[in-house]
């Protein structure tokens, strides 16, 4: 089984910022009828044998496609996303560990969602995916938050 | 055309936010500049990522500022955004929205509910967290303890005598202060803190509860 530590309170705090931010990083994604993340597949339905697969994907997706596009005119926003994508870079070298020691097998159904979630990212133009996705960070924290804890009890 | 612009020259609802306890999720909101009374207004919610507004009937032509969406809104898996417009004598004002809500995220927590007890010389404190707002009495109760497994509590013990406090910081339940001066009164004060997300309560009112009278103290009396 893949084992990878990451401060998940660091990240949040960046996020938490991000968001409460004077121009909110949510408040630059005008589309609320559409979802990178939670729909129309949720996150909240990965099986716990694909989490790992999902989890090395979305840091692959968000350190390659999402935080290269989200320079905004803020540079506390910019210093904060920056912070964010260098913890999910360390956590993509851990994850891209295990997968390479087979410890972070990729089902059909994993395979399945990703594939759903691009489509949704390459349904918007670059820049709109882009602040969609870090806008949607909570949506991913939350849900490996509530994975890690259901693989504790 | 013509017809919006009459419409939608009514000043905007103010300050349309979300106000969150325990999950329980109200839509609140200030009336728009300048009007008095007679203002009503309308509602209507999204869930983030899904295709259409939803209207809200139980806040349709209401005239208070505030619209309880705890039902709408209760799934803490999902995000939401909500939305009010205001009219007045034909006048309207445009669709003003929220900030996008998680409730997950975004909810208040009351302090934890504190019971203690004493022996001789140690105080016994039981907290309980405070239930997930649910749609009635009947339906199962959901203890926020659920809902944010790695919930702490931050408990203070004062020597109501000396004025020395102590302080813990636990996960169970049941915390048991040993070695304390019989015949004493302590009080007791508990905050709930949840490291990630990060949420915390304030502190509960204090409890106080003597020790009992030592058995030396006993005889003497």
């Amino acid at each position: 089984r893949c084992r990878v530590s990451m401060s998940m309170t660091e990240i949040r705090l960046g996020f938490t910022a991000i968001k409460a931010s004077i121009v909110s990083i949510q408040a630059r994604d005008p589309i609320k009828t559409l979802s990178i993340l939670s729909h129309p597949q949720s996150l909240h339905k990965v099986k716990s044998s694909d989490r790992c697969c999902i989890t090395h994907h979305l840091f692959n997706f968000y350190v390659d496609k999402v935080f290269k596009h989200c320079k905004t005119e803020d540079s506390y926003i910019n210093r904060k996303i920056s912070s964010i994508a260098n913890s999910f870079l360390s956590m993509k070298k851990k994850l891209r560990q295990c997968h390479e020691q087979n410890k972070c097998m990729c089902g059909e159904e994993s395979t399945e969602k990703f594939k759903q979630i691009l489509a949704n990212y390459e349904g918007l133009n670059v820049t709109s995916a882009a602040i969609k996705s870090l806008g949607e960070l909570d949506i991913l924290l939350d849900w490996m938050e509530k994975s890690q804890r259901a693989e504790h009890v | 055309w013509g017809l919006r612009v009459l419409c939608c020259s009514l000043p905007n609802p103010r300050n349309v936010h979300f106000e969150s306890i325990n999950m329980k999720n109200v839509l609140h909101w200030s009336a728009p500049e300048g009007t008095g009374h007679g203002v009503l207004y309308k509602v209507k919610y999204l869930v983030y990522g899904v295709g259409k507004w939803i209207r809200k009937p139980e806040c349709r032509n209401i005239n208070r500022t505030w619209c309880d969406l705890s039902s709408e809104t209760s799934d803490y898996e999902e995000q939401y955004y909500a939305s009010v417009k205001a009219f007045l004598n034909g006048m309207c004002s445009d669709w003003i929205e929220t900030t996008r809500f998680n409730p997950l995220t975004d909810t208040k927590i009351d302090p934890p509910m504190v019971s203690v007890s004493s022996t001789e010389k140690s105080i016994s404190i039981i907290l309980t967290a405070p239930e997930k707002w649910k749609k009635s009495p009947e339906e199962e109760s959901v203890s926020l303890l659920q809902v944010y497994p790695g919930l702490q509590y931050n408990v203070s013990v004062l020597n109501k005598k000396t004025k020395k406090r102590w302080w813990f910081s636990i996960s169970n339940t049941t915390l048991v202060v040993p070695w304390l001066e019989p015949g004493t009164a302590y009080c007791v004060s508990a905050q709930i803190h949840v490291t990630t997300p990060l949420l915390h309560s304030g502190f509960s009112k204090e409890y106080c509860i003597a020790t009992l009278k030592g058995m030396s103290d006993e005889a003497m009396t």
